[in-house]
């Protein structure tokens, strides 16, 4: 049978910190994207609660997207999850809210 | 000798339905169309030196007919479409043909999806019924459904057994409207300088870029023109935010650049000041300004 619909964006958990975001020492082959996985960690309430939508195989402990930048850092490889990342971090440094993130997200990405 | 290997089969032995060969060997196809997942399976029978089959004891006439053999051919679809003009609910179905001499056929898809071929249904107000159109084509020896036409807003899916071939028209729910209203359009439509950007931010190439409503779309265009986007559409996601639709020959959009470039225009006072153009990962591809 087909999955259900698009789900719902998940609620950001309470206490969420951005600890477990990969650092520069794990991303040596990747250093252009420092700054990216820098700047998810600063926000970990806000990517938190955002439905990661790159369609791939996410790991048993995958939550939202800021599971994509923990761990096995799905998004290293990934260029739905960075885009996703990107424009998080772009939309809340304007000010925007969550729900407008959501909706931005899904508007590109969904 | 078939009808007692049915029987079999439809108690349900397990040892059977491994490692065998089988004169009807499982088949699916599945075609994804803007987001909708179109399915079907089936066994497929080989004629076999059998010419005709329909009107033959084979498949006789007004039979109700599982296009596939064993078990139902059946069809899911993970959203609502319409075949040939008729709603399909989003489901799995047995599919069945009412298989008529000199009379159009009749397709049958039966919510009770898990039958055996030698269990026809009878005629049931749960059921969709549609009238179908049979063309001769040469001799198909295997039987085959597939997908071979597809189009933005959906495709045709096609039965081809014997001499007989029935296309049918799949539509999907469409994910992005196309149009946009005049006065929706009003903002937009106008003269751009548009400036390409390097990695650095700076400024790499100047182009014009202008924008028209055309047919209730609204269209984009460089000068010169972008040799693979030409004229294209700007298909809104969002206030302000369009991606291109890019046109075939034909004049039907077949692509939709989605995500890959968003078009995210920024108002002063009500009126657009400018646009950025992003890629995929957030990165701005070009700036472009009105031309005063």
């Amino acid at each position: 049978m087909f999955a259900n619909a698009i789900p719902p964006h998940p609620k950001p958990r309470p206490g969420i910190t951005g600890s477990r975001v990969l650092t520069s020492d794990q991303l040596s082959k990747s250093p252009a994207l420092i700054p990216l996985f820098d700047s998810i960690r600063e926000i970990p309430e806000v990517i938190d609660g955002i439905r990661c939508n790159c369609g791939c195989t996410n790991p048993p402990e995958f939550y939202s997207l800021l599971s994509c930048y923990e761990s096995k850092g799905m998004a290293r490889d990934c260029v739905i999850c960075q885009g996703q990342g990107r424009l998080a971090v772009r939309l809340h440094k304007e000010g925007k809210t969550l729900d407008q993130i959501r909706a931005a997200i899904d508007a590109k990405f969904a | 000798m078939i009808r007692h290997l049915a029987v079999f089969a439809a108690l349900g032995l397990p040892a059977l339905l491994e490692a065998q060969i089988r004169a009807s060997e499982v088949g699916t196809v599945s075609q994804t169309i803007d987001g909708t997942v179109i399915s079907l399976e089936y066994s497929r029978p080989r004629a076999r030196g059998r010419d005709p089959i329909f009107g033959t004891k084979a498949v006789r006439w007004d039979e109700v007919w599982t296009p596939g053999a064993n078990w139902a051919t059946t069809l899911e679809v993970s959203k609502p479409v319409e075949i040939e003009g008729r709603p399909v609910a989003k489901g799995k179905y047995s599919v069945w043909m009412v298989v008529r001499k000199d009379q159009p056929w009749t397709l049958v898809l039966e919510p009770r999806w898990h039958r055996y071929h030698m269990e026809p249904p009878d005629s049931t107000k749960d059921q969709i019924r549609i009238p179908v159109r049979t063309e001769t084509v040469p001799f198909t020896e295997v039987l085959t459904w597939s997908m071979p036409e597809i189009r933005m807003d959906g495709g045709t899916l096609a039965f081809q057994w014997e001499r007989v071939r029935i296309p049918l028209k799949v539509t999907v729910q469409p994910s992005l409207v196309m149009t946009l209203p005049a006065a929706d359009a009003r903002d937009y439509i106008g003269e751009y300088r548009f400036a390409e950007l390097d990695s650095a931010g700076k400024e790499s190439k100047v182009s014009a870029f202008s924008i028209t409503h055309e047919n209730g779309t609204l269209k984009g265009r460089w000068t010169p023109d972008d040799p693979y986007m030409k004229k294209f559409a700007l298909i809104r996601i969002s206030p302000d935010w369009f991606v291109p639709g890019i046109y075939d020959e034909q004049g039907t959009i077949y692509e939709v650049l989605k995500p890959d470039l968003v078009v995210e225009f920024k108002r002063e006072k009500g009126k657009i000041a400018s646009f950025v153009i992003r890629d995929m990962e957030d990165n701005v591809w070009g700036t472009g300004t009105p031309k005063r």
